[in-house]
């Protein structure tokens, strides 16, 4: 429960480092870090503008989505603390409670009958699919490592010894670092500033999404953010006192958010043709992994 | 009574009722046919449980001179299957009462089809019973031969006939595969014993016998590449047969590889990576087309050699652990195959009955021209959402249970020692992967452009929310699917029962893991209902603060433009366009269009369509028109004339009485 609770904390300020990040580096002083969850705050109270065309999944599309992500969450250990949800394979459960939120994010676009939304929602679905085989390669590829199938007992019992090892760490946080982008559309692969409908992939999902609906789906954005940077946490985390685990989580946080500002501010989005080839590169990068695993295990061949 | 009873009587229920079906009149032979499919089911149900509760039935009729003994078992394997055929055939019947009522007064027709329908059930439980290799051949036929008669019920329209005698021929290609598979064992063996199979097995190499009975299993059961018959078959048929087609006549093409399976003595790597490399493609090549088509049955029927795919990968894995003397990979797989045949004759049938009722109420099987059914047809439309969610393997329903399932095998077998093994498994970990994310896509596509947004066509009737007696079927499986999905332990307790009594695996062997294997299901069981809560509480607490605010209903936004139409909505080609030009390797789009001549003045009015093709099945075409053609060279001998025929015959005398007094033959 441990790591829930940092999560729901982290998650608070997350988006506020990435924002003051990214206006930092465009020379402005830009807003405080808790900017974003009192503008979610703010939604919160406010009464709703619904479309006709819509019906019943489309009013309980966000609440699935945020269910998802904090039964996901649950998921997640703590260094030598389990998560709430703890047993062999748990990841795949991971994967797929995710899944079920993206999939009533889908149809809620697709609910709305826009010209525009579908478009999101075709894009969301494709790159979601993409990025599956590189996460549990990725997985896979570790629990070759650690011979363990848990996300606890693969974190806990992860240590990166030799020098291919600590290739494999720098690695792995790079497809994590890259997955969490994809997943929560950010970007090399969206643009969540970008003021063309045409070009945006989560943006346009939800333009029909107001009030109180609209404040769930941006902090499902948020946590599901934090979770990420958890899951990178974990992989350095290792088995240490509380009292120095917990400053180096918020520190990774930290860390992440504010190379994700800076991702955002020196990157352009790729071309939407060229998305697909992208996120596939990380299965390839999972792959290698794979392979360092085997030499490290001495199993190569 | 003594089980064997059960069985004969349902032979004589059958006779009993198809001569009653006499007296009844047209429109009541559906109910008539309904009843004895149930009578039916119940005199097995009853030895099938029998068996599963650790008994094994095991009778020999004495047959004629010409037949000899005949050996009818039910094991747990038989048994498993024999539940699934019931259970969905009752499923089926019930649905289709509602689903054939507007033909009814195709009198001959509808008599034809209802007498079948019991016939064609029975023959698929004497498939899983009869172990005598001539008797099942026949059993076999009769299923094949009342199916076809099934299919195509609207025997009128050019496309069926045609779908039904594609079926009708790659049926038999198969029995001939079965039939040269049968006679080696019997030329070698002398026996028409089922275990005659593990006698020449246990003697002679595994690869080509197993080969043989894995064409001749998998026409049927619909692996690529064998399955080009199955995208016609499925949508060509009433939605009621298609349902128990998907459901259940694919699965007896597993049910016969499962049945090999066990009869294999050596070669146990070399078979299981072929099956497993075949699973993988037909799971990823079916699941790649049923993203892209627009007609929502043939959509079903490619996913459904999608979920055959998968089956195959735990039936591969299944047999790798055997190789390697690994009982965990053995259970997970055979077991999540098992699991995964019941899951998917759950979700399968479900949604081909709700595609079925869409079908009913607009008479459209192109999924663009609908759109907006939600709100005429909610129930519908909500059985149909969760048969999704079940298919793509989402929590908490089944489909997630036995993927799971060969997830945990999958990541088992990566702890091998051999390079080659587990590369293998990291590569169908990452394909289930993909198959798990592209049927997303594709169930995504389907429900959103069938029952959401707005109509995309007027249709000439109003659709409306079918009968009772359509959808009361519908619920009875999510009950089933959902307690699968709470209280997956139980299941998987079964399976995991038989496939320890059917491979007769060494109990000291188990590894320590499995008990909290299945105690890590029971925790899934319990997460998946703790999941559902908690959407549900979330769902509460928004709908508590909405309530307190007002909300207002407009157009949808579409950039300021205020005057949308139906048609600018996003279709489903779209949706399914980028997807397809990844896969472009698998799948070609052709697109009809004339294009303007430099002649044409005055432009005519013209239409564009596109559709895609199955590379594979366009292969498969061309070799077998090949094939056509170089038989055309051998028409002379069918020249129509009786004399020749008669001088055919009489050389073929002459030859094998030449060739039994020199002793050639």
């Amino acid at each position: 429960m441990i790591s829930f609770a940092l999560i729901v904390v982290s998650s608070l300020f997350f988006t506020g480092i990435v924002i003051r990040t990214k206006s930092l580096t465009s020379g402005r002083k830009g807003p405080g870090i808790f900017q974003p969850i009192n503008d979610i705050i703010r939604l919160l109270k406010k009464g709703a503008v619904y479309s006709e065309t819509t019906s019943f999944i489309f009013q309980i599309a966000p609440s699935v989505q945020f269910a998802s992500v904090l039964m996901a969450i649950l998921v997640i250990p703590f260094g030598q603390y389990h998560g709430f949800i703890s047993f062999d394979g748990d990841f795949v459960f991971f994967a797929y409670v995710l899944a079920l939120g993206k999939f009533f994010s889908i149809i809620s676009a697709l609910d709305t009958g826009s010209s525009f939304e579908g478009m999101g929602a075709s894009r969301e679905a494709l790159y979601s699919m993409l990025v599956e085989p590189a996460f549990f390669m990725l997985m896979g590829s570790l629990a070759l490592l650690t011979g363990y199938t848990s996300f606890h007992d693969i974190f806990f019992s992860l240590h990166f010894g030799s020098y291919v090892s600590y290739a494999l760490g720098v690695m792995a946080t790079f497809v994590l670092v890259m997955i969490a982008m994809i997943e929560n559309s950010r970007m090399p692969v969206d643009d969540p500033k970008t003021h063309l409908e045409l070009t945006m992939v989560h943006e346009v999902m939800i333009l029909d999404n107001s009030g109180f609906d609209l404040g769930l789906i941006l902090h499902t954005t948020n946590l599901k953010f934090a979770m990420y940077g958890a899951l990178i946490a974990n992989l350095f985390v290792g088995n240490l006192h509380w009292y120095v685990t917990i400053p180096m989580f918020f520190g990774i946080q930290m860390l992440f958010a504010i190379s994700v500002g800076l991702l955002e501010s020196f990157t352009a989005r790729y071309r939407m043709t060229h998305n697909a080839q992208f996120i596939f590169t990380l299965s390839s990068v999972s792959l290698l992994i794979f392979f360092g695993v085997l030499l490290v295990l001495g199993k190569f061949l | 009574m003594e089980n064997y009873r059960f069985l004969l009587l349902t032979l004589g229920a059958t006779i009993i009722g198809l001569l009653s079906f006499l007296l009844l009149s047209a429109r009541n032979k559906s109910i008539g046919s309904t009843v004895l499919v149930f009578v039916n089911s119940l005199l097995t149900t009853i030895p099938a449980i029998y068996v599963l509760g650790g008994n094994v039935i095991d009778l020999s009729i004495d047959g004629s001179a010409f037949f000899g003994a005949i050996p009818i078992r039910i094991d747990a394997l038989s048994s498993w299957f024999i539940l699934i055929i019931n259970f969905t055939c009752i499923n089926g019947a019930i649905y289709g009462i509602g689903y054939t009522k507007p033909y009814s007064n195709q009198k001959s027709n509808f008599s034809l089809h209802w007498a079948l329908y019991p016939v064609f059930h029975l023959s698929m439980i004497w498939v899983c019973m009869l172990q005598h290799s001539m008797l099942f051949l026949i059993a076999w036929e009769l299923m094949s031969f009342s199916s076809l008669l099934l299919v195509i019920f609207d025997y009128e329209k050019k496309n069926t006939l045609k779908a039904g005698i594609n079926y009708l021929v790659q049926m038999h290609i198969g029995v001939v595969f079965l039939s040269i598979a049968f006679i080696c064992v019997y030329v070698s063996v002398g026996s028409f014993d089922f275990r005659a199979i593990g006698t020449f097995f246990n003697s002679h190499s595994n690869i080509g016998l197993f080969a043989l009975f894995f064409i001749g299993f998998g026409i049927k059961a619909g692996f690529i590449p064998f399955h080009t018959w199955l995208p016609q078959a499925h949508p060509a048929a009433p939605s009621h047969v298609s349902g128990v087609m998907s459901g259940v006549i694919v699965k007896l093409g597993i049910y016969g590889i499962f049945r090999i399976v066990t009869f294999v003595r050596h070669d146990y790597i070399i078979i299981g990576e072929v099956v497993l490399g075949i699973s993988l493609l037909s799971g990823l090549l079916g699941i790649f087309n049923a993203a892209v088509q627009r007609n929502y049955k043939k959509m079903l029927a490619y996913c459904t050699i999608e979920n055959i795919g998968i089956i195959g990968m735990g039936i591969g894995l299944g047999l790798m652990g055997l190789g390697n003397d690994n009982v965990f990979l053995v259970v997970a797989g055979f077991g999540g195959a098992l699991l995964h045949s019941l899951n998917h004759s759950l979700f399968k049938s479900l949604l081909f009955f709700a595609a079925g009722s869409v079908f009913q109420q607009t008479h459209t099987k192109n999924m663009e021209k609908l759109g907006g059914l939600i709100k005429q047809m909610p129930q519908t439309a909500w059985v149909f959402l969760l048969g999704a969610i079940a298919i793509g393997g989402l929590p908490p329903f089944n489909g997630f249970i036995s993927e799971f399932i060969l997830y945990r095998g999958f990541l088992e077998g990566v702890k091998s020692t051999n390079f080659s093994f587990i590369t293998l498994m990291i590569i169908s970990l990452a394909s289930l992967a993909i198959i798990g994310g592209l049927s997303l896509l594709a169930f995504t596509k389907s429900f959103g452009t069938i029952f959401l947004g707005k109509p995309r066509s007027t249709l000439i009737h109003q659709p409306q929310e079918v009968s009772l007696i359509m959808l009361l079927p519908k619920y009875l499986i999510i009950a089933v699917m959902l307690s699968i999905g709470i209280f997956p332990q139980f299941y998987f307790a079964i399976a995991e029962k038989s496939v320890f009594s059917v491979f007769a695996i060494d109990n000291n062997l188990a590894s320590n893991q499995l008990p909290s294997f299945v105690s890590s299901l029971s925790l899934i069981g319990m997460y998946s209902l703790l999941f559902f809560l908690l959407i549900i509480t979330v769902y509460i607490v928004r709908s508590g603060f909405a309530s307190k605010h007002s909300a207002s209903y407009n157009v949808t936004w579409g950039c300021a433009y205020s005057a949308p139409k139906a048609s600018m909505q996003y279709t489903g080609k779209s949706f399914s366009k980028s997807l397809a030009k990844l896969v472009g390797l698998a799948i070609t789009e052709r697109k009809n269009y004339p294009e303007i001549t430099s002649a044409e003045i005055f432009p005519r009015d013209r239409h564009y369509s596109s559709y895609y093709i199955d590379n594979f099945t366009t292969t498969i075409n061309k070799v077998a028109n090949r094939m056509v053609f170089g038989m055309n060279y051998f028409q002379f001998m069918q020249n129509g004339k009786i004399q020749m025929y008669i001088l055919y015959g009489l050389i073929f005398i002459v030859i094998t009485f030449l060739g039994t007094v020199f002793n050639f033959i």
